[in-house]
C-alpha cells in the first residue's frame, strides 16, 4: 500500500511514476510529483520507482474552470 | 441586405452632446446615463466614493443597479437597468486579457442581481469614449438602437425598425449603417442579443469586434442570468460605439513603463510556455475537454456521470480539425492567450438559415459539455451548429444545455412525454430534437417556450400541470438560485458544491473551481482549510471583474518556476502581476492583501444586495442532490466501488449484502451533512451570521457600511 | 528580400551600430533606442536585430506589421495599438520597445549602420 494525496492505493511491483499516473488517469498537464517529500523532475518519471510504503503527491496545479 | 433602406427608415429620438476628453489613470470619472422610456440622455459624475468603495467594473454596476431598484422591482419593470463597465485596468492593451466588460442586472431567471463578464470590443471602446460605465434604464416604445460616437461626442437613441433581430446579421447590419469606410469597421462594437431573447428567460448579449483578418464580425457573450432578455423587454436592438484611435497609452496610466514591463514579460511567458502547457494558442478551451471526460468531471446525460467512452469525440483534436486558427484570436488586443478561435465557412444545416456558409465563433468548453455531452450528444457538427444559433438567438450556451439536459431526463423518466412536448422526442443524444427545441425558442413556439423558462420555473410547472413529484425534480434539476448549473460534475469536490452553492449570483464557476485542489490533490483536508479556499479563490476572481480582466490568462498559462512557489495554485506571481498593473495604471499603491479587501467590499455589497431583493440568506445556497451525490441507483452502481468504498472508510459501514437504496441512503445522508458543514464554516469564515447574512461588524471592518446597507442588514438580523 | 545580416565573429563591439541607429530613428545616441543590440559574453560579440522572418505579421491583432515590397517587415504606426505582443513573440527578440514610446520598433534594413561599422560586421544583403 501507497500514500497517493494522503489516500491508501494499490502498490505494485516495479511501479513507476508513469505507471502510476496511468493507473489513476493523470492526465493533466501540469502536475508536480513528489516521492517522500522529493521533487522528481518529468524527465525522471519513466524511471522512478515508487516502494512499498511510500508518500507520493501528485498535485494538480490549477484553480481553474 | 438593403443597407441603404435599413437606415432611412432610422429615426432620431434623441441627441446628445459632449466634449469627449481624456481619461485619467484608467478612470473617465463620469457614467452615461440613458433612459429609453423618457429619450433622456446623460452624463453622470463617478465619485471617489465609488472608486474608493466599488473600484469599477462590477461594482459600479452593483451599486448603479442598488439605486436604481427597490425591493419590489422585477426583471421587467423599467426601473430595472443593464449596467454594462469595462473596469480601471480595461482597455489596456499590453497585458493578455484587459478587454472585458461587466454586466449587471436584475436577472428573469432569480429575480435578483446577476452579473456576467465578457470580452469583445464594447468596454474599452466606451472607456476610450469617454464613460466608466453605460447605465440602461426604462422602456423604448418601439425598437431602438444607441449610438456612442466616442469621437465626435455624440449620442443618440434612433428607432430601428428594419434591422434583424439575429445577432449574426444585426451587427453586420449596424457595421454597414455607422462605418464610413471598410476599414472603419475595426473601430466598432455592438451589443446585441437575438429572436430568441424575446420569448425565454436566458437571453443573452453579445459584444462583437471586427476581425479585420477574415473580414468578419465576431461574438463574444455575456452568457450568463438573461440579461438578453432584459435588453430585449428594453426594446433596445442594440448599442453601437465607434471609436477610432485605440493606442496603448488611452488609459492614462499613472507608469506606462511597468505597464509595459509587465505585459511584455506575460507575452514572453506565454510565448515560451503555452506550447507545453494548454496550447490555449491553438485550442482554446476545448482542452478541457479530455481533462474532464478523464477526471471523471465532464457532465454526461445531466451530471448523471463524469465521463463517456465517446468523449473524445468532442476533445480538442475534433475541434482542431474544423478551427481556422489565427495567430491573433484575443478578445481585445494584445491578449496573446489568443483562446476565442474562429471556425470559416461552416454550412449551416437546419433553421432559417439552413444552407448559408457563416464565419463562427468556435464553441468554448463550456458550450461543449453543455449542448453537447450533458445532452448525451457527442457530435462536433451539432455543437457546432447549436453554438452558431445561441449566439446568433441570443442564448446562453449553459443554461439551454443544462435545461435541455434536465428535460431529456426528465422525458427518459415519464414526467414529460411527446403529447407534452409537442411530439419532440426528447431522449438524451437525440440531437434533432434538440435543434428543433432551439429553434423554437426563436420562433417562440411550441414547447421551446416551455424549455425557455429555465430549470426553476420548469420543476414548478411539471409539479403543477403534470403532477410530478417535486422531491425527484428538485434532486435532478440543475440550479440553484433560479440559474442553471455551469458544466462541472461537483460530485466528489465538497468544496466545488459550495463553490456553486454559496456563489451570489448562482452556481457558476466564476467565482471558484477548486476540484483538483479538494478532489484530487487533497490539499484542502479540513473545514477551515476549505472554508479558507471558499474564501480567497471567490474574492481573488472577483477582483478582476472589478478591473476589466479576463481570469484565463491568470491560471491557464503559468510561470515556470510556479511549481516551486510557496502557492502553487494561486500562481503568486501572476497576482503580483495584477496588483503592478492595477497600480501602473491608477497610481495607487495596492498590494496583495489591499486587492483581496476591495473584492471583499463588493462581494459583501452584493450579497446585502441579495438579501435587498428578498433572497441571500441560507435557504438560497440550497444545492441538489445531484450535484452532491448519485441520486439514482442507475448513478450509484456506474460508481459502486468508489461510493461503497467510501462508505466504508467514512462511515465505517459494512456494504456487503446492502441494497443499493441502502446504500444511496446513507451516502446521501452523509453528504448532505458535510455540505452544511461546510456552509457554516464558510459563513464564518466570510463574517457571516449562520444564516448568511454579513456581520455589522464585517460590513464596519471592510468600509462598506454605508448606511442604506446597514439598513437592510439590520433588518434581516 | 533586403535584410542587415551580421557576422559576429568580425564584430569588435564598438557600438557604432547602435548609436548611429538611434540617432537615425529617434534622432539621440541612445543604445536603448537602438533597432540593433550588441552584448558580449566571455570575450565573442552577439548581434541582435531582424531577420525579416516576418514571425510578427500574423501575430499583429491590429494588422499593423506587413512586409514592404522590397521584403522588409514594416510597421504602420498609425494602426499599432501598441500591445508589444510582437516584442514578447519575436523569435530574435530583436522587435524592441522603450518606455518613452507607445510603439515599437524594428530594424528597417536601410543600411545606415553596415556603412558606418569600422569591421564589416554587418551589411546589407538584397
Ligand atoms: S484569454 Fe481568451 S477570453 Fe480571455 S481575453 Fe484572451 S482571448 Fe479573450
Amino acid at each position: 500500500m501507497i500514500k497517493v494525496n494522503g489516500r491508501n492505493f494499490e502498490w505494485e511491483k516495479n511501479l513507476t511514476v508513469t505507471k502510476l499516473l496511468q493507473k489513476k488517469n493523470y492526465t493533466f498537464p501540469s502536475i508536480v510529483v513528489q516521492i517522500n517529500g522529493k521533487f522528481i523532475p518529468q524527465a525522471q518519471y519513466e524511471t522512478a520507482l515508487i516502494n512499498d510504503g511510500d508518500d507520493v503527491k501528485v498535485i494538480h496545479l490549477t484553480s481553474g474552470g | 441586405m438593403n443597407v441603404e433602406k435599413i437606415k432611412a427608415a432610422h429615426k432620431l429620438l434623441a441627441e446628445f452632446k459632449y466634449t469627449p476628453g481624456k481619461l485619467d489613470k484608467g478612470y473617465a470619472n463620469k457614467s452615461l446615463y440613458i433612459n429609453v422610456s423618457e429619450n433622456k440622455i446623460e452624463a453622470k459624475p463617478v465619485t471617489e466614493m465609488m472608486k474608493e468603495k466599488f473600484t469599477g467594473g462590477r461594482g459600479f454596476g452593483l451599486w448603479y443597479l442598488w439605486n436604481a431598484v427597490t425591493p419590489e422591482t422585477k426583471w421587467n419593470d423599467p426601473e430595472n437597468e443593464i449596467i454594462i463597465s469595462p473596469g480601471p485596468v480595461g482597455g489596456i492593451t499590453q497585458y493578455p486579457g484587459a478587454g472585458k466588460s461587466l454586466v449587471v442586472s436584475l436577472s428573469p431567471l432569480t429575480g435578483s442581481v446577476m452579473d456576467s463578464n465578457v470580452g469583445g470590443h464594447f468596454g474599452p471602446l466606451l472607456k476610450f469614449s469617454g464613460w466608466d460605465a453605460l447605465e440602461l434604464q426604462g422602456k423604448a416604445e418601439k425598437d431602438v438602437v444607441i449610438f456612442i460616437d466616442g469621437n465626435a461626442g455624440i449620442i443618440r437613441i434612433e428607432e430601428a425598425p428594419e434591422e434583424a433581430l439575429d445577432s449574426h446579421l444585426l451587427v453586420e447590419q449596424l457595421y454597414e449603417i455607422y462605418a464610413d469606410t471598410p476599414e472603419d469597421k475595426r473601430n466598432i462594437s455592438v451589443v446585441s442579443t437575438g429572436a430568441a431573447a424575446e420569448h425565454i428567460l436566458y437571453g443573452m448579449l453579445n459584444f462583437s469586434l471586427y476581425d479585420t483578418r477574415r473580414k468578419a464580425v465576431r461574438l463574444k457573450q455575456a452568457g450568463r442570468g438573461g440579461i438578453g432578455t432584459v435588453l430585449r423587454d428594453k426594446k433596445v436592438k442594440a448599442i453601437v460605439v465607434k471609436f477610432k484611435g485605440v493606442k496603448g497609452n488611452l488609459n492614462n496610466p499613472a507608469d506606462f513603463a511597468a505597464l509595459a514591463k509587465t505585459g511584455i514579460k506575460m507575452h514572453k511567458e506565454i510565448h515560451a510556455g503555452d506550447d507545453k502547457q494548454c496550447q490555449m494558442r491553438v485550442r482554446g478551451t476545448t482542452y478541457l475537454v479530455k481533462i474532464m471526460n478523464d477526471y471523471d468531471l465532464l457532465p454526461v446525460c445531466n451530471f448523471k456521470y463524469g465521463s463517456h467512452p465517446d468523449g473524445n469525440k468532442i476533445a480538442a483534436p475534433k475541434w482542431i480539425e474544423n478551427f481556422n486558427i489565427g495567430k491573433a484570436d484575443g478578445c481585445w488586443y494584445g491578449c496573446t492567450l489568443s483562446c476565442s478561435k474562429v471556425i470559416c465557412d461552416y454550412e449551416l444545416k437546419t433553421g432559417p438559415y439552413k444552407g448559408q456558409k457563416v464565419v463562427t465563433d468556435a464553441p468554448e468548453y463550456e458550450t461543449i459539455a453543455g449542448v453537447g455531452s450533458n445532452c448525451g450528444i457527442f457530435d462536433p457538427q451539432f455543437i457546432i451548429e447549436a453554438n452558431f444559433y445561441c449566439d446568433t438567438y441570443g442564448v446562453d450556451t449553459i443554461s439551454f444545455g443544462t435545461t435541455t439536459a434536465f428535460l431529456m431526463e426528465c422525458y427518459e423518466n415519464g414526467i414529460i412525454n411527446r403529447q407534452i412536448t409537442g411530439g419532440l422526442d426528447l431522449r438524451f443524444g437525440n440531437q434533432d430534437a434538440a435543434m428543433e427545441l432551439l429553434h423554437q425558442m426563436a420562433r417562440g413556439e411550441g414547447f421551446g417556450r416551455i424549455a425557455g423558462l429555465g430549470v426553476r420555473k420548469c420543476k414548478e410547472l411539471f409539479v403543477r400541470e403534470y403532477g410530478a413529484g417535486a422531491a425527484f425534480l428538485n434532486d435532478i434539476g440543475m440550479e440553484v438560485k433560479g440559474l442553471e448549473y455551469a458544466e462541472y460534475v461537483s460530485k466528489e469536490s465538497l468544496v466545488q458544491q459550495g463553490g456553486f452553492g454559496m456563489a451570489n449570483k448562482g452556481p457558476q464557476h466564476d467565482e471558484a473551481w477548486l476540484i483538483f485542489m479538494d478532489m484530487v490533490n487533497n490539499q484542502l483536508p479540513t473545514f477551515e482549510n476549505k472554508a479558507e479556499a471558499l474564501h480567497y479563490f471567490p474574492m481573488f476572481r472577483t477582483w478582476l471583474g472589478l478591473v476589466g480582466l479576463c481570469k484565463l490568462p491568470w491560471n491557464d498559462i503559468v510561470p515556470e518556476n510556479n511549481a516551486q512557489t510557496d502557492e502553487p495554485a494561486k500562481i503568486p506571481e501572476h497576482v503580483q502581476n495584477y496588483v503592478d498593473i492595477f497600480n501602473a495604471v491608477t497610481g495607487k499603491n495596492i498590494d496583495k492583501k489591499e486587492m483581496i479587501l476591495q473584492s471583499e467590499r463588493v462581494y459583501n455589497f452584493q450579497k446585502v444586495f441579495n438579501i435587498k431583493m428578498g433572497f441571500g440568506t441560507r435557504e438560497h445556497d440550497k444545492i441538489p442532490y445531484r450535484s452532491v451525490g448519485p441520486v439514482t441507483v442507475e448513478e450509484y452502481e456506474s460508481r459502486q466501488d468508489r461510493y461503497d468504498s467510501q462508505l466504508k472508510e467514512l462511515l465505517g459501514m459494512e456494504t456487503e449484502g446492502k441494497s443499493t437504496e441502502e446504500k444511496l441512503k446513507a451516502l446521501r445522508e452523509y453528504r448532505e451533512a458535510q455540505y452544511e458543514k461546510l456552509v457554516d464554516a464558510v459563513y464564518e469564515r466570510r463574517g457571516w451570521t449562520p444564516n448568511g447574512i454579513p456581520k455589522l461588524e464585517t460590513l464596519q471592518k471592510l468600509g462598506i457600511d454605508l448606511p442604506e446597507v446597514v439598513e437592510v442588514v439590520q433588518k434581516s438580523l | 528580400m533586403k535584410k542587415l545580416v551580421t557576422k559576429e565573429d568580425s564584430c569588435t563591439a564598438c557600438g557604432t551600430c547602435e548609436l548611429v541607429c538611434s540617432k537615425t530613428y529617434f534622432k539621440e545616441e541612445n543604445r536603448e533606442k537602438a533597432c540593433i543590440r550588441i552584448e558580449t559574453a566571455n570575450g565573442k560579440s552577439k548581434i541582435t536585430t531582424c531577420t525579416q522572418c516576418g514571425e510578427c505579421i500574423d501575430l499583429c491583432p491590429a494588422e499593423a506589421i506587413y512586409r514592404d515590397k522590397n521584403g522588409v517587415v514594416r510597421i504602420k504606426k498609425n494602426l499599432c495599438a501598441g500591445c508589444f505582443a510582437c516584442v514578447g513573440f519575436c523569435p530574435e527578440a530583436a522587435m524592441f520597445h522603450h518606455s518613452d514610446y507607445i510603439e515599437p520598433y524594428k530594424c528597417i534594413a536601410c543600411g545606415l549602420c553596415a556603412k558606418e561599422c569600422p569591421s564589416g560586421a554587418i551589411s546589407i544583403e538584397e
